[in-house]
Order: structure tokens, then sequence, then C-alpha cells
């Protein structure tokens, strides 16, 4: 049976832990504390140390879910986190002060794991503001990292079928990537 | 919404306070941290270090602790000890309070002895936020 690790990342508020409670099929190992940067992003409760869920998909692949915590001071966390991953998700919410920046920022700290395995973006909370567009996240991407192949799509972390479809698209991007390294290999 | 602990001067002041009275009782006590639930530097001895990243760390591994007392149906997390070669780590919520006391005893303590001069002063700490 496969197995995969899969990483969510971005700040603090884009919904990595309402993702993973969204898709695990266990319950969802949480750590939060309350919240005393309630003026950066007004939610009660913010992960300290990491969330951790498990999902099945297609009947055999176990796939494991950590979420990091998104603030900086919490990096140590970062670094456990990303030695046992292969692969991330990175949810930034669009009604942060610069989005954008944001998704450059994580993918610059976490670009182990693009090389790794593989990396998809979901901008979360784009209904509730008039933030960036998709084209707008491609194209910061493509004019600061032109080698990166990296879907960018629209989610609601609640909705478990969207959360769902960025797993996916996340896993036979690895898995692709994987054949493709070991074709080459094989030829070599 | 309150703003954390740690923007209070007043706590900072009685946190500040209460860790050198500790390290006045506990020659063995060799640094001690108060921190937010959400990894918040409050005060820390000695007060010249820079407690930002143990007090991430301090937090990550109180909720941890809870989560891991939860898991294995065990209740709520009392408190949390690191023993290494050279001290114990001894650390644990104040009571009633989003606070964390995290205190680092050197050999000449006993595990027993800075658990205790720990829990006293997390008692402490809770009374005089009172």
């Amino acid at each position: 049976m496969a197995e995969h690790v899969i990483l969510f990342a971005g700040p603090m508020g884009a919904g990595k832990s309402t993702a993973i409670q969204s898709l695990s099929d266990i319950d969802v190992v949480r750590t939060e504390a309350n919240n005393s940067e309630r003026h950066i992003v007004d939610k009660a409760t913010t992960t300290v140390a990491l969330d951790y869920g498990e999902i099945l998909i297609d009947g055999e692949e176990k796939v494991r879910l950590y979420g990091i915590p998104g603030q900086k001071r919490f990096d140590f966390m970062w670094g456990i986190l990303k030695t046992r991953a292969r692969g991330m998700v990175l949810l930034v919410n669009n009604d942060a002060p610069d989005p954008v920046a944001e998704m450059l920022y994580f993918i610059d700290e976490f670009r182990d794991l693009y090389d790794r395995g593989g990396v998809v973006v979901g901008i979360s909370r784009s209904d509730l503001v008039d933030g960036p567009t998709l084209a707008d996240f491609s194209d910061a991407l493509e004019r600061t990292n032109p080698d990166l192949v990296i879907p960018v799509f629209t989610v609601d972390p609640r909705e478990r079928d969207q959360m769902v479809d960025v797993l996916l698209t996340l896993v036979v991007n690895i898995e692709m990537r994987e054949a493709l390294g070991a074709t080459m290999a094989a030829a070599l | 919404m309150s703003p954390g602990l740690h923007t209070k001067p007043a706590v900072v002041k009685a946190a500040s306070t209460l860790l050198a009275e500790m390290k006045d009782v506990a020659s063995s006590l060799t640094y001690a941290a108060l921190l937010t639930d959400d990894g918040f530097d409050v005060a820390r001895l000695p007060g010249e270090t820079d407690g930002a990243r143990f007090a991430g760390m301090a937090s990550s591994m109180q909720a941890l602790g809870d989560a891991v007392a939860h898991e294995l149906k065990i209740g709520t997390s009392e408190y949390i000890i690191i023993a290494s070669g050279k001290g114990y780590v001894v650390q644990l919520r104040v009571p009633g309070q989003e606070l964390v006391l995290s205190a680092l005893f050197d050999n000449d303590a006993t595990i027993g002895s800075a658990l205790a001069i720990a829990r006293t002063y997390a008692q402490k700490m809770a009374e005089l936020l009172k």
C-alpha cells in the first residue's frame, strides 16, 4: 500500500486546520491555543504545534496530513514537519494584506518539498474580497520561479470535495514525477 | 477581544518579579520563562536573553502534551518533564490562566524538588493574576 505524507502550509487564517478537518477520515489531532493576535487574524484559536489527520484515497493509498502553525515564531515546527513530508498543499487567504507575497514567501521557505515531491497552491477566502486573481498568483509564480510547475486553485477549505480535488492533483503530480524520475534513471 | 497577556505591562512586571524570586529560592534554576499558550514570551530569566524562540517551542510542547493526554484518554496534561544529562526542564500551565511556566534546573536539583518549586511558583503566578 502506497503512503504519502503531505504538509499543509500557509499563513495564519488560511484554513489549514479546516482543510485537514474536512479531509481526514480519523479524528484530527489538534494543538490549538487561544489566539492573542486577533487584531491580525480575527479567529478564536490558532494551531501552535501541528494538526494531524489521515485520508485513504482510492481505497488503498493512505495520505498522512500534517498542518503547520502559520506564524513565523513557530518555524522550528516547520523544520521538524518538513523533513517527513513529500509534498505540500500551500493555502493562502486572499484577504491577507499581500497574499501574493505570502504565497511566494512560503514557496521559498518550503522549496525542499517541491524538489522532493510537489506543491499545489489553494487560494482561500477569495469570495470575501476583491483580491488578486488566480492569474495574478500564477504570473507571480512564473515570474519568480520560472522552473517550477505549480497548479493554483481557488478553494474553500470547508468543502471536502474541493480539498480532495486539490489533494489528488498533488498526489498525481508527485507520482508522475516519481515515475518520470525512475524512467530517466533506468534510461541512463 | 482581549490582547495577549504578554502585552500587559502589569503582567510582564509580575512575571519578571516572580521569576527573580524563584531564582532566589532555587539556586539550581538556570533558566525560566513565562509564556502565553500561543507562544509569546512574557518574561524570562536571565532577562537579557531572547525568549521569543523558546516561548514558541515551549507552547508547542505544552499543546502536544495536551494532545497526547487527550489521545490516550488520561485527562489533562499536568506537567511535562524533559530530563537530560545536564538537568531537567519542568513545564506546567499557570492554573486558570493562558500562561505556561517552563523552568530549567541543573543537576543539583532532583526531579521532585524541581517539580515542587515549579508548581509552587505557577500557583503563585495564578494568585498574582487573580
